[in-house]
């Protein structure tokens, strides 16, 4: 039994680590495709931006040429690039010279862990449970007027959305301020005054994240556990006597298995969609900092945030692999 | 003896956007303890539905148009409300296995902590008491008692057919109904599970078993009483001998003349057919069901259902012929 | 006509962990004009894909298919493998299965044209369609225009026998005939493939878990078990004197009609 979840693990975890390399050997080709020295093409495109001086440029080119490595053969440049990556080292930013990325990326990532990883699970845990209640009572009011809600939000775009609840809250209501994380000139730390600002900020992206999230695993569960509801083994259970509780439980855990594996599969749909919702809240999470990457070209943050990015896809899907196997008795006995 | 369970004059249809299907149009039944009643007919007779309208699981879009089914030391289940129904039969009086019994045991639960659900909401017994008495009754009926600690998925079929068996069978329901509960096994499956049926009744676990199925040969082997359902009526029911040996309805004749058995006898009269197909149950024809299909059709079976007509001791049939004297 | 000689299938699955799995274990036979054979066994007996293997739908690991004295798996050309599936027919367990349900299911009647290398004018196809359904006794008006799903399962399973009598094939390999079809229109089902036999000497094989039907309806039996034929007898001996352990459980575990088990 143990040898089987063993290799069960191991089977999942030789298939991420293949995905992630995959991954990495895609960034390092790409910009390696470019005709001639990559660093002359993406230093001479920072010169047409016009904002850099000449010495900063020249160093930035320096920088670059070591960093890359060009001139020598690709698979020392590859090697070169694996060694780095494992020191943790992503190279230095061009637009915020001389940061090294991974500094700028630990100052931002927090923010958006803070946001996304809440959002998505309370999110998960509202609509699931609105799925179940909205199954159990189908047919009813509740569901004839819930399902058809949750079935619009759940077609809405994350932006537009988001600027409609801005417009709302902020804008019209005032209850909530109007961007930003929290207000300028306060340091973040864990002291009240901070917390308490940051959490006024914070609760409208918030929100917008949880309530368009929300629709779409409920109506996920509410069509999952009709279908549990409606098999054999439920029909059994009734007819033994037992009581529509128990039977809802049993429906729920089966009608569970697959929003758990939907759990990885969307995180990064939730993940690009938090991103965009960043900035129109004028979040300053890695939404901001990839928009600003992307603005000015700055190619060692933009690679740095698509490692990490897809750094992170890989591993909450290796988690909810794990978590499935965990929960799953077919895969966990066979 | 008391008889357990009379379902008398009993209709049920299924509501569909063209009218009612008559799925169960006037079925009358005794059960009684001891006996084991075979339910026979072809797909579409209705043997199915039956099976859920002799407990009162009747839910939309079936519905239970007609008819008394009185149970004994409760009443009559058709004046009662479902959920009372559920709370004072299911399970403790009545129990079913169903059609689909390969697919009845909860995928995420192993078959032991399912049994202690049922043992500790029915009796009220600790995880304790429940495993306790789940070996002993595993043990009783012949079933490896290492089932208990396993998963739905890693029983062989017809292991899970006599899992869900003695889960059905766990309170000593009275009367015991099995849809088709073989027809998806080996023979050599079969044969067990149909021992086990009736180690259920020789061991007093249940009192009266209704087996349906469309295999008359099985029914020849378990049953006490056949009852023949042709198109959502009772056409003939009998002791087992003699619906087998001596049927009267021309539709039980040429049901029990088609089994294809290995049997030299079988071989010898040749099997026989009947032309067309059954009729359908949205519009089924005037007077006698059985008379589009029928070679002995008389004019009369065009225009009036037969009435029941008794002969000897607990053998009914619905045709004309038999006031005529004959038999097929 | 059709020799099977030392045929063998052997499943692989699997991708790091190859587990190999022996369906068809060097099993040889033979059907000569006109008869009528059965191979029976339980699920998991081999005796499926012993009728891919006859059918061509599936190649064997080794051994061979030998249909008039050539091997089927030698028949390179398109000519020659219509021409033998024109002369070794299927029929199989679920006649819906064979329909395509957008088409209305007399398609599945003209479509055997397709199969055959002369020409035929519309109207002779319209002809043979007819009286091939009449043979079938099913009256045209009942099937004709008619979409899959509105057949019963009976006339479906009429309908696929209705193309062996278009086509004449020398062999039908009957794949569980009657597992869809109801008792009381069985008979009628099998009276066609005597039929056939009786006019045109058309082999059949029959490949079936039911005991009954086999000794019903055929010169010799083949029992197979795991993959093996174990017992290869005429029915009445099967019956009488079983040889092989498996038969005989085999015998004793069916449910008869006449005598009622013993041991129960």
């Amino acid at each position: 039994m143990y040898l089987n979840v063993l290799r069960y693990l191991a089977r999942r975890v030789v298939f991420a680590l293949a995905a992630f390399l995959f991954f990495i050997v895609a960034i390092f080709t790409l910009p390696r495709l470019i005709p001639g020295n990559p660093v002359d093409v993406l230093v001479s495109r920072l010169v047409m931006q016009a904002q850099a001086n000449p010495e900063l440029i020249h160093a930035v080119h320096r920088k670059f040429m070591e960093e890359f490595g060009v001139g020598l053969p690709l698979w020392k440049q590859f090697t070169r690039f694996v060694a780095q990556l494992l020191r943790g080292d992503l190279g230095t930013s061009i637009s915020m010279y001389p940061r090294k990325v991974s500094e700028i990326l630990a100052l931002f990532l927090p923010w958006t862990v803070a946001l996304l990883i809440p959002a998505i699970l309370v999110s998960w845990a509202v609509g699931n449970f609105l799925g179940v209640l909205i199954a159990w009572r189908r047919g009813t009011v509740l569901d004839r007027v819930i399902t058809p809600i949750l079935l619009t939000i759940n077609r809405i775009p994350f932006y537009w959305f988001a600027m409609v609840m801005l417009f709302i809250f902020a804008v019209y209501l005032r209850f909530f301020p109007i961007g930003d994380t929290y207000r300028w000139g306060l340091s973040p730390g864990l002291n009240w005054n901070f917390v308490v600002n940051y959490l006024h900020h914070y609760a409208l992206p918030f929100l917008t994240l949880v309530v368009i999230s929300t629709g779409g695993w409920a109506i996920g569960m509410r069509s999952m556990t009709i279908y549990e509801l409606g098999s054999d083994y439920i029909l059994f259970a009734d007819l033994l006597g037992l009581p529509q509780r128990r039977l809802l439980a049993y429906a729920f855990r089966s009608a569970c298995l697959p929003q758990v594996t939907e759990l990885g599969l969307n995180f990064g749909l939730m993940l690009g969609g938090s991103l965009l919702l960043e900035l129109v809240f004028n979040y300053r999470g890695m939404g901001s900092i990839t928009f600003q990457a992307l603005s000015t070209l700055d190619y060692p943050l933009i690679q740095g945030i698509f490692i990490v990015l897809a750094a992170a896809v890989i591993a909450v899907n290796l988690v909810v692999d794990i978590v499935y196997g965990l929960v799953d008795p077919r895969i966990k006995v066979t | 003896m008391n008889t357990l369970l009379v379902a008398k004059d009993v209709k049920a249809y299924y509501s569909s956007p063209k009218g009612f299907v008559r799925a169960v149009d006037g079925v009358t039944l005794d059960i009684n303890p001891g006996d084991v009643v075979g339910v026979a007919g072809e797909s579409g007779c209705g043997k199915s539905t039956l099976s859920n309208v002799l407990m009162m699981n009747v839910q939309p879009p079936l519905k239970f148009v007609g008819g008394k089914l009185i149970l004994e030391g409760v009443g009559d289940l058709a004046v009662m409300e479902r959920q009372k129904v559920k709370a004072q039969v299911w399970g403790k009086v009545i129990a079913l296995v169903p059609q689909s019994a390969l697919n009845a045991l909860i995928p995420t639960r192993k078959v032991g902590a399912f049994i202690k659900d049922v043992l500790g909401y029915h009796l009220k017994l600790d995880a304790r008491k429940a495993s306790a008495l789940a070996q002993r009754r595993f043990q009783e009926l012949g079933l490896p008692v290492e089932t208990l600690a396993k998963y739905p998925h890693q029983l062989s079929g017809g292991m899970r057919q006599r899992v869900v068996i003695a889960i059905a069978t766990l309170l000593n329901p009275k009367l015991l109904i099995a849809d088709e509960p073989t027809s998806a096994l080996d023979v050599s499956t079969q044969k067990q599970v149909l021992k086990m049926f009736l180690h259920l009744k020789t061991e007093h676990i249940v009192r009266a078993i209704v087996f349906i199925t469309h295999d008359i040969a099985i029914l020849r082997q378990i049953a006490t009483r056949i009852a023949i359902m042709y198109a959502g009526k009772v056409m003939e029911v009998g002791p087992m001998e003699a619906v087998i040996q001596r049927p009267v309805h021309p539709y039980t004749c040429s049901l029990i003349r088609s089994v294809l058995t290995p049997e030299p006898e079988v071989k010898e009269r040749g099997l026989s057919h009947l032309a067309g197909d059954p009729p359908d149950l949205l519009q089924p024809p005037a007077g006698c069901r059985f008379h589009p299909r029928c070679p002995q059709s008389m004019a009369i079976c065009t225009q009036e259902a037969p009435p029941v007509v008794g002969l000897g001791k607990d053998h009914f049939v619905s045709c004309y012929l038999v006031l005529e004297g004959c038999q097929c | 006509m059709l020799r099977v000689v030392n045929l063998t299938k052997v499943y692989t699955t699997g991708f790091l962990r190859r587990r190999t799995v022996l369906a068809v274990d060097g099993i040889n036979f033979a059907v000569q004009e006109g008869e009528i054979i059965s191979l029976v066994g339980e699920s998991g007996s081999g005796k499926t894909t012993t009728a891919q293997m006859i059918l061509r739908f599936l190649p064997p690991t080794s051994g061979k298919v030998e249909f008039e004295g050539k091997d089927i798996w030698a028949f390179k050309t398109k000519k020659e493998l219509k021409s033998y599936w024109r002369q070794v027919h299927g029929i199989f367990q679920d006649p819906y299965a064979a329909f395509n349900p957008m088409y209305k299911a007399d398609r599945i009647l003209y479509q055997v044209f397709n199969l055959m290398d002369s020409h035929i004018s519309i109207s002779d196809r319209r002809r043979l369609v007819r009286e091939a359904l009449e043979a079938m006794k099913l009256r045209p008006e009942e099937v004709m225009g008619r979409y899959p799903h509105q057949l019963s399962g009976g006339q479906r399973q009429r309908m696929m026998i209705a193309r062996c009598y278009i086509l004449k094939p020398k062999l039908i390999v009957a794949d569980e005939p009657l597992s869809m079809v109801d008792a009381s229109v069985r008979a009628g089902i099998l009276k066609l493939f005597l039929e056939l036999r009786d006019r045109y000497k058309t082999a059949v094989i029959f490949i079936t878990h039911d005991l009954g039907l086999a000794y019903y309806m055929s010169q010799r039996i083949l029992v197979m078990h795991r993959g093996k034929v174990v017992e290869e007898a005429t029915p009445e001996e099967i019956l009488s004197a079983p040889q092989h352990p498996y038969t005989r459980r085999l015998i004793e575990d069916i449910p008869l009609i006449v005598r009622k088990w013993v041991d129960i």
